[in-house]
């Protein structure tokens, strides 16, 4: 049985998936699979960067897709947006 | 927090969490010292780290590996490309022997399956067609740090 942080691990896996088995390549976020992704997952990150700055930032190699390790750099900025949020809510401790 | 989380923000949070739980113990509230990082892979991870959590040797070298800052202590974006990387080694594990072609399949990757705190739902996007996460045979599960 995982505990929950790896079954965290595997949800962050899944949410990949939702999208990046849309259309195309499996492992391929298109630029508008990202849109909903973002629409549906973290719409707050659309309000300082639209969808097309985020595919740019995301995309790193530049082949019109995000791969899922491309993807993963996202997760990684809204971790730890939500992280700094958390500490803000909370003062000191 | 907001009033209904996504599936990503509920798995993140389920993360910072767990973060949480092992860095307030002891010193600094907010970092992870040897034996609190210690505790986590131990307690947390037993089925991605499954060999590594045996030797506490290899655990510390994990720790100085993520603590790139060299402070002796994990900070949030330290354990955060912990978690990266397991991402990465378990999604790799579910495509052991599975294709990643035509036919995109998962295996079990780590250990036993289970869904986790946070289950898809539904709505946007295709849930879980044509995915074999969580159901299981036998636990393996290879441990992976890099």
């Amino acid at each position: 049985m995982l505990t929950d942080l790896e079954g965290a691990i595997n949800n962050i896996i899944q949410v990949y998936h939702n999208y990046s088995l849309l259309k195309g390549n499996h492992h391929a976020i298109y630029r508008d699979d990202l849109k909903k992704l973002l629409e549906t997952e973290c719409p707050q990150f659309l309000k300082k960067k639209n969808t097309d700055t985020w595919f740019k930032e995301l995309d790193i190699n530049e082949d019109g897709a995000v791969n899922f390790e491309e993807f993963l750099i996202l997760v990684i900025k809204v971790g730890l947006a939500a992280h700094e949020d958390i500490h803000k809510d909370t003062h000191k401790e | 927090m907001a009033d209904q989380m996504s599936q990503l923000e509920c798995s993140i949070e389920t993360i910072i969490n767990i973060f949480h739980q092992y860095s307030v113990r002891l010193g600094h509230y907010d970092t992870l010292n040897k034996k609190e990082f210690k505790d986590l892979v131990k307690k947390e991870l037993p089925n991605f780290l499954k060999k590594q959590k045996k030797d506490d040797k290899v655990i510390e070298d994990i720790m100085q590996d993520m603590d790139t800052n060299e402070d002796e202590t994990l900070n949030f974006q330290e354990f955060c490309m912990l978690v990266a990387r397991l991402t990465v080694a378990s999604h790799e594990e579910m495509h052991k022997d599975t294709p990643r072609g035509d036919d995109h399949r998962h295996g079990p990757g780590f250990g036993n399956g289970g869904q986790g705190p946070c289950p898809s739902r539904g709505g946007q996007g295709q849930g879980n067609h044509g995915h074999g996460h969580g159901h299981s045979h036998g636990g393996h599960g290879h441990g992976h740090s890099h």
